[in-house]
Order: C-alpha cells, then structure tokens, then sequence
C-alpha cells in the first residue's frame, strides 16, 4: 500500500548497518564488556571507578558496539571485546532446549542484531554463535507469526512484551496485514480515510489544550 | 506513437514487429498494468517506459474528450469516467512507485545512470533524471547548511552513496512465468545448500529471490504479482 | 561518554514513530556541535604533541576520539535525514500548504527543503502529457465508485464541483460528491467518507 507516507531507513540486513537509520543507531549504543588492551592518555575521567588522569592497559570497562567497532583491530591490539551472556555457551545451551520460553525483550531487546554484530569481532566461537541467533529466529519465528495472525482487535502489548526488536517489527507487519486483509473482507478497503499524521497531530493538540 | 508502440511490442518479445499499428487501448493497459506490477514488487527501480505512460496519457486525453460529446445522464457517461479514473489510478500509482524508489536510492539511481554506456536504455525518464539530481542538491545543501558546515574541516561532508542504503536485491519477489525457462540457476540458501538449477514453465508461480529472476523481470519473461 | 547528547536526538525522532514532526532541537544540535569542536581541538593539540615530541603513546586517545566525531557527525546526519524524510510525508498528506502549528516545527533550512521538493515535485507532475500534467498525490486507492457518500467534519465553506454548481461544505451536513473532488479535503480531515 502506498497510503503511508513516512517511510524511516530500515535498518541494515545481517552483518551491515545503515549509516542513516535510526534504528541501527540505537542499535550500535549498546554496551558490550570490554578490555583495554593499550592506554588511553588524558581519557581518565570517563573510567567513573578511576581517580587517574589515564585509562591505563587491561582496565575492564563497558564501550557502546560503535566505539568498539570504531577502536578494535584484528592485527593491533588495541581493545579486546567480550561476549555478552546472551551469547555464551550457557545460554546458548538454554536457547537450544526452547527458545520460546526465553524473554528475548529483556535480554536484549537487540539479541538478533547485537548477535550479528558480534560476527565483526574475532572469536573462536563465531560460528556457534551466528548458527545459534539463527536457530533461535527459527525456532520463535512459527509463534511470533501465529500470534500476528490471530491477534484481531486486540491488546497485544501482552504478546509484544516477550519479542527482540526484530520479532516486534515482524509482528506489526504481519499485524498490518491482518487488518488490511479484514478491512478488504469488510468491504472497506476502498475507504477513503485522513491521513495518520494529520490524526496524530490533532490528538496531540488536543491533549496540549488539555493539559 | 509508433515508436511507443514499437517499444511495447519488444515487451512481448518483438517478434510481432509487424503488428505494432494493432495494439489496441486494452492491450495498451495491459502493458500498462504489467508495468505497474513489476514495479510495484521489484525492490529496485525498473528501466523506464515513458512512451508507454505518454501513450497512456493521450488515451486518457481521448476518452475524455469522447465523454464530453455523450450526453449528460447517459449510462454510458458514466462506466466511461469510472473507466478513466481506473486507468489515472493504475498510472498514478505506478508513476509513485518509480519516485518513491528514486527518492529512497537517489544516490544509487544517479550512479547507476552515469555509469550507464551510450546507447544502453535509461532507467529513468528525462523528467525522473531532474527530479533526482534536484533532489540531490536539495538534499546536500540541506545538510551543509544546517549543520555539516559548522563541523571540524574533515568532517564536512557526508558520502551519499554510502550513507543511503542500496535497494536490497536479496528481497523475494511472487511471480508468474510467461515465458518457459531452462537452467535457472539459484543460489544456495544455506552453507550447507549446493546451488542448483530449475525450469520455469510457464504459467507455473513462483516465490524467489529477486536478484535470481531479475534479469527475466527486465525482459518479461516474467511477471511479479 | 561523550555523544550522549547525539544519541539523545536520535531517541527524540525514534519515539515518534508514527512519522510526527517534532520541534527542531536547535539546542540539542549546538550542544553536539559543541563537542565536536572540542574534541577537534584536543585531537590537533594531542596530534602535533605526537609529531614534534615524539609522543606515540598519544594515538590511541586521538583515534578514541575521532571515533566520537564520526559517532556525532552520523547522530546528527541521520536526525537531520529522518526529518527530511517526515517533511517529504508532509507534503503528501497535507498537500503543498502546510499548517502553521507544522510550520512552526521547522528551522528556516528546513522550510527552505519544503520548498524546493515542492516545486520539483511540481514540475515532474507538470510534465506528465497534457497541458495540465498529472497530479499523483491523488488518486491513492484504486476507485470503487463514481460518487461517494461524505459528512463534513468541520466548517469548510463554499466548494465547487466539477460542473460549476457550487456547495456549502457546513459541519455535519452530508453529500453525495465526485470522489476524485474529495479525496485530499478527506486526507485532511475535512470530510468524511461515509460507508453505509
């Protein structure tokens, strides 16, 4: 359909970031447990836990996915980047016995794509991990579409709270089809409506003037 | 028109060359309904058919210029406006489809174009062509001006090409076969996959991967639905 | 950590994600600006500290934050983008005026952008045959019938129909009209396309 007017940069597929997206942004703000493995001069005051005017070499700390990706080098040591939980060996063994039982929003709400991401820093267990996320995806992937599916005219923030932002955007456009296939049966396809934005604008009016 | 109508014949294969002065209004928007599907569903912009949309446009001119001579009341008036603002609507929706791509891949359309050989067919109409490199400029000046002009020197600019996402080719894509195909060949979708080949027959529908089938879309082979 | 406050007007844009326009964060903008420029400044002075004293151990703090800079310089690229992207929509849900409250939303460069894609847009839809072109910022649904049924939502005044006669377009009265006359006064909200 071509009613809906905003279309955002969708963030980017497997491996790769968007640049513009909004999404993959947020995405790359998560933190990931690292390790200095050089100083940093002058950098001190970032380290809360650390009273010295440096970083010193082999401080542990927390770095969001993009300055790690903008610091790490596979041939220099500069940082090393650890896994996060979600993705060790632990959990994966819980991910393997049933994925559907897992709270992926709270362990991510990015599991998929941080996972993705975590392919760009060298580790021996790279490709248990990518075959992991993809086990996962698959094995959810059946229940995070029924339920699209058979959620009409309903709250679904019950359904959603449980989802990783991907399994959330595959829900609303599986949602979206829904709808759009009920208004059809209805008879209503055809219906000409006001825009969602001009709606949207004048609901927040309304509520400013209210409050 | 001739020249329109000789390239809507090479739609169908071009063999039919000398039947190009028959093509009648109702295959005229068949071929326009062809055109607005594959470009509804392909994920990237499709070459342009600018003289299928000018000839449209006449024929639209035309009906409403017979409707002025019916009578007002006339049955006929009417299915004949409801029959023009289906053609406007189809021809609307297709002439969208083509901008919104051109506003989503903006840089990518204009590489593409500039890359493109001499005598190669244009992926867009001389009209798309300016829309684009206006919006381009809009675009950039925009960005200067607000705040990339205010940063340190090396930091004055964005690359377009790399900051705007390509279409993704890997998308699937419904389609319908018109004309047979032998040795397709298809990607493997797993490491543990082999590629491997198939046959199209025609008529047969399919869902695959549009990069596999897109030179087929391009010569109307087949048909996304 | 520096360019908290970048990430800070992604978030703002992200929230709304129905495509809304929120008020230009000018503030927040010089605020990214400011950091910038000041981490530019530590990085000269830290570069040519490296060069003429030999100070090696330097690099990695300025390439730490030159990583900031590339960080802030996307942050703010892509708020201005997504903005665009939301101004663009505008014009296809309101048509080419745009409300004053809407107006008010935007920075001068912005209404400048509004412009400008206006008036491209314009001369591509002139283009098409005719002398008259052809407006494709109508015509969004594929058409069912002739005539639709519409109740007017709010006072609009008198309005013409194709043949000349004119109608008063009052709050809840009802008519039965051309549906390629309606469909933008419905988008806007004007109307309303009644289903029986």
């Amino acid at each position: 359909m071509d009613t809906q007017s905003y279309m955002p940069v969708p963030p980017g597929v497997g491996m790769e970031e968007n640049f513009f997206s909004l999404d993959d942004i947020l995405l790359s703000h998560e933190r990931l447990p690292c390790r200095t493995d050089t100083a940093f001069p002058k950098l001190g005051f970032l380290e809360k836990s650390s009273e010295t005017h440096d970083i010193p070499e082999g401080t542990k700390m927390e770095m969001p996915l993009w300055l790690a990706k903008g610091l790490y080098e596979r041939k220099r040591h500069v940082i090393s980047v650890d896994l996060p939980k979600v993705y060790r060996e632990g959990w994966r063994t819980v991910f393997g016995a049933d994925a559907n039982v897992v709270d992926l929003h709270k362990m991510g709400p990015y599991y998929y794509g941080l996972g993705s991401q975590m392919l760009h820093f060298e580790n021996a267990e790279n490709p248990e991990i990518a075959q992991s996320i993809l086990q996962t995806f698959i094995g959810r992937f059946r229940r995070t579409m029924d339920s699209s599916q058979n959620a009409y005219n309903e709250d679904t923030s019950a359904l959603l709270e449980r989802l990783d932002f991907l399994e959330r955007a595959l829900f609303r456009s599986g949602q979206n089809g829904l709808n759009a296939f009920q208004l059809w049966e209805r008879g209503r396809a055809s219906q000409l409506t006001a825009s969602n934005l001009v709606t949207n604008y004048r609901k927040r009016k309304i509520t400013e003037l209210q409050s | 028109m001739a020249d329109a109508l000789s390239e809507a014949s090479e739609l169908s294969g071009g063999e039919e060359s000398q039947e190009e002065d028959v093509l009648t209004p109702a295959e005229l928007i068949a071929r326009l309904e062809e055109a607005w599907l594959n470009e509804k569903f392909s994920p990237e912009l499709l070459e342009n058919k600018s003289e299928l949309v000018e000839c449209v446009m006449e024929q639209l001119t035309h009906m409403e210029e017979n409707l002025q001579r019916v009578r007002k009341g006339d049955l006929k008036a009417s299915v004949h406006r409801m029959e023009i603002d289906r053609i406007r609507f189809v021809l609307s929706s297709y002439l969208r489809s083509r901008l919104q791509k051109i506003e989503k891949f903006f840089p990518h359309v204009l590489e593409k174009e500039k890359s493109r050989a001499d005598g190669d067919p244009s992926f867009l109409s001389p009209e798309e062509f300016a829309f684009a490199k206006e919006y381009l400029a809009n675009t950039e000046v925009y960005l200067k001006a607000v705040a990339l002009r205010h940063m340190p020197p090396n930091l004055q600019s964005v690359d377009m090409l790399k900051a705007v996402p390509e279409p993704c080719l890997d998308s699937f894509v419904f389609l319908r076969v018109k004309e047979r195909q032998e040795n397709i060949l298809v990607e493997p979708e797993t490491d543990e996959q082999r590629e491997y080949v198939v046959d199209l027959e025609e008529g047969s529908q399919h869902l695959m991967r549009y990069r596999t089938i897109a030179p087929l879309v391009a010569s109307g082979a087949v048909q996304l639905i | 950590m520096f360019c908290e406050k970048a990430v800070e007007l992604v978030r703002e844009l992200h929230r709304m994600s129905d495509g809304q326009l929120p008020a230009f964060n000018e503030d927040g903008i010089r605020q990214v600006l400011e950091e910038m420029k000041a981490l530019y400044e530590q990085n000269q002075s830290d570069v040519n500290e490296a060069k003429t004293e030999g100070k090696t151990e330097l690099i990695p703090t300025v390439k730490f934050r030159h990583c900031c800079l590339l960080r802030n310089q996307r942050c703010i690229a892509a708020y201005l983008y997504d903005r665009l992207l939301r101004i663009r929509a505008l014009r296809w849900e309101y048509g080419s005026v745009l409300p004053t409250t809407i107006r008010f939303h935007m920075c001068a460069e912005e209404l400048e952008w509004f412009n400008q894609y206006k008036k491209s847009l314009a001369t591509y839809m002139r283009s098409l045959g005719g002398e008259e072109g052809l407006d494709i910022t109508q015509d969004m649904k594929p058409p069912k019938s002739l005539y639709i049924e519409v109740r007017c939502l709010k006072d609009h005044g008198e309005f013409e129909i194709d043949d000349g006669t004119v109608i008063l377009l009052k709050k809840n009265s009802q008519h039965f009209l051309p549906r390629w006359k309606c469909e933008q006064l419905i988008r806007q909200g004007v109307l309303e396309h009644v289903i029986s």
